[in-house]
């Protein structure tokens, strides 16, 4: 008995040793990052190996918001975000209502369609054919090209956790409302819509987290227009400027502005966060 | 598209209501998915600089196959890359849910931060990890420095084998968050009775591991291994974030390297066929390794049986 208590404690305790080293480089480089963006721009230079700051200081913040266009880059992504949000929480969940309770010729081989497309892994590759038909549509010089791009591109993930939502309300809902004299779409609109409230917190969460990281994309549609730049397009831009030795203080400020909202949405939402990413992947 | 229902009354309204709500993610869908899959394969067959183009045939396959070394040695990369860093990350990831599937104090915060790293842009952790690795002022050389480990400070990135070993580093970080959530999904579904029968009989941990967990989670260990090695072989933005594959081209992935030639990015000529054959080639690549790695770990599991 007495072999068994210490073989538990034992073993509670590598547990906890592992969780604990595991969570310290887990969090380390974020700590480096916004911690670092407080230092002076000498302490940076000459002792950038400390992870706290002698004196807190703001310099970097303002100079990366005032000189560095920051705050421009801020609203872009603000804008870009937004926009993709709310735009994917419409188009989803109305792809997600048609494929699940609509009815017309062609609705499975269109669906098969849009699931094997999956199984085509191009990913970055196609980047360049997608930007090349966004110029024949002229939205190839914004963000606006990213956004209706992912918008009305139909993520198969969201459409996968968006159909498997609205399987689950019954349809004696809809019954009850076509009965009433509802529409196909006034049943969305008044009956469906009201009650995907987890679904489209998950989704917006999926999609805020994507659009706000994106880089790729964002930085192809904004290479010749850099006033349009998104936060992190416009951070990278500092590294490959050529001052990168010189913009260390710009990069670890622009770095935690496009950090922070990310994580006080995730600590906010953390539960939604972890549940919408693994709904979406293990079902595609 | 547009069908009245007043002057085709064969058609169900609600269907044209289905029809036209759908239609807008439909040509978007087709326009942005398959139009440029057509794309690729026809310029596969030209030379073209953006501007103009030429029908030269197969000239552009024959240039990957026999004059272009650096497309298979980035290739080569990508996989030295995405299996080296998976054959940590996996088991770590599995290793991490599993502790955290014993609901022991605290592991409701634990999860929350080991996750952490998984919500933060690829292109920041590339950033953050150039700047921690930097051989002068960085963080990483002055602590190893204060161990004792090393004696001068490491150039990490002006040497291959560093550099891969740091943008691998790298990616692990960001990516092992969201396998171990996958585990411990899979983990929590795993009856309990199986363990407490297995208690009975006086069974070792490793052993229910070996014979009651592994088995159980198999059908989400295989797509989740999958999924990661797909997802590491199209690893793009880490390395233009971090390395940008220096020195010398030693650390370019296939992606990066096919991005740079189609849009002339980091002083490369803009040559929309020639990578338009490298983005099919690579396309026809990756297909070929999830079918080998699903034949392979499908009779895997059924030997396991």
């Amino acid at each position: 008995m007495k072999k068994h208590i210490l073989q538990r404690t034992l073993s509670k305790l590598l547990i906890y040793t592992v969780l604990t080293l595991v969570f310290i480089v887990a969090i380390f480089p974020v700590l480096y990052t916004l911690l670092g963006s407080f230092k002076g721009n000498m302490e940076l230079l000459t002792e950038g190996n400390r992870l706290f700051p002698r004196k807190f200081v703001l310099d970097n913040y303002k100079q990366a918001w005032q000189i560095a266009n920051f705050s421009q880059y801020t609203l872009n992504s603000l804008f870009m975000s937004g926009s993709i949000v709310l735009g994917t929480i419409i188009s989803c969940t109305i792809a997600g209502y048609v494929f699940e309770r609509g009815h017309f010729k062609g609705k499975n081989l269109i669906f098969t369609l849009v699931v094997s497309s999956m199984f085509v892994s191009l990913g970055s590759l196609t980047l360049y054919p997608v930007f090349m038909i966004a110029k024949f549509f002229g939205i190839n010089k914004s963000l606006w090209g990213v956004i209706i791009i992912r918008v009305f591109g139909l993520n198969v993930t969201n459409l996968f956790i968006a159909r498997a939502y609205i399987r689950t309300i019954s349809y004696e809902i809809d019954e009850s409302a076509m009965l009433d004299g509802c529409s196909f779409f006034q049943i969305y609109h008044t009956m469906i819509l009201p009650l995907l409230k987890p679904l489209v917190a998950t989704i917006a969460i999926l999609e805020f987290r994507h659009s706000w990281n994106d880089y790729l994309m964002p930085l192809v549609f904004t290479l010749s227009n850099p006033k349009r730049m998104p936060l992190i397009v416009g951070i990278m831009e500092l590294k490959s400027s050529g001052e990168a030795a010189t913009s260390w203080n710009l990069m670890l400020a622009g770095s935690s502005i496009a950090l922070i909202p990310m994580i006080v949405v995730y600590l906010i939402f953390n539960r939604n966060f972890i549940e919408g990413l693994t709904a979406g992947s293990v079902k595609g | 598209m547009r069908t009245n229902p007043l002057t085709k009354p064969k058609y169900d309204p609600n269907s044209v209501q289905a029809v036209v709500m759908l239609a807008p993610m439909l040509i978007g869908f087709f326009l942005f998915t398959y139009v440029p899959i057509f794309y690729i394969l026809r310029y596969s067959f030209y030379q073209s600089n953006g501007f103009t183009e030429t029908w030269i045939g197969v000239e552009n396959f024959v240039r990957i196959f026999t004059r272009d070394l650096p497309y298979w040695k980035s290739l080569g990369n990508a996989f030295l890359l995405s299996f080296g860093k998976l054959a940590v990350e996996i088991p770590l990831a599995l290793l991490l849910a599993v502790f955290l599937n014993k609901a022991l104090k605290g592991t409701g915060f634990f999860r929350v931060m080991l996750f952490l790293p998984a919500i933060i842009s690829t292109a920041i952790t590339g950033l953050i990890f150039s700047l921690m690795f930097a051989s002068f002022n960085g963080i990483i050389n002055e602590m190893l420095l204060n161990i004792g480990w090393i004696a001068r400070p490491i150039s990490w990135f002006s040497r291959k084998w560093s550099a891969m070993l740091v943008l691998g580093i790298a990616s692990v970080w960001n990516n092992y968050g969201i396998n171990m959530i996958f585990f411990l999904m899979a983990l929590q579904s795993v009856p309990k009775e199986l363990y407490e029968s297995a208690d009975i009989d006086g069974i070792s941990s490793v052993r229910k591991f070996f014979h009651i967990t592994l088995p159980m989670i198999g059908p989400t260990f295989q797509v989740v291994v999958l999924m990661a090695i797909v997802g590491s072989l199209k690893m793009a933005d880490l390395i233009l974030a971090s390395t940008n594959g220096q020195p010398a081209g030693q650390t370019e992935v296939v992606m990066t390297y096919v991005f740079k030639y189609f849009f002339g990015y980091d002083g490369r000529t803009v040559s929309v066929g020639f990578a338009s054959a490298m983005a099919l080639i690579t396309g026809i690549i990756l297909a070929l390794v999830s079918l080998v790695y699903l034949k392979t770990s499908n009779k895997l599991g059924h030997s396991m049986d």
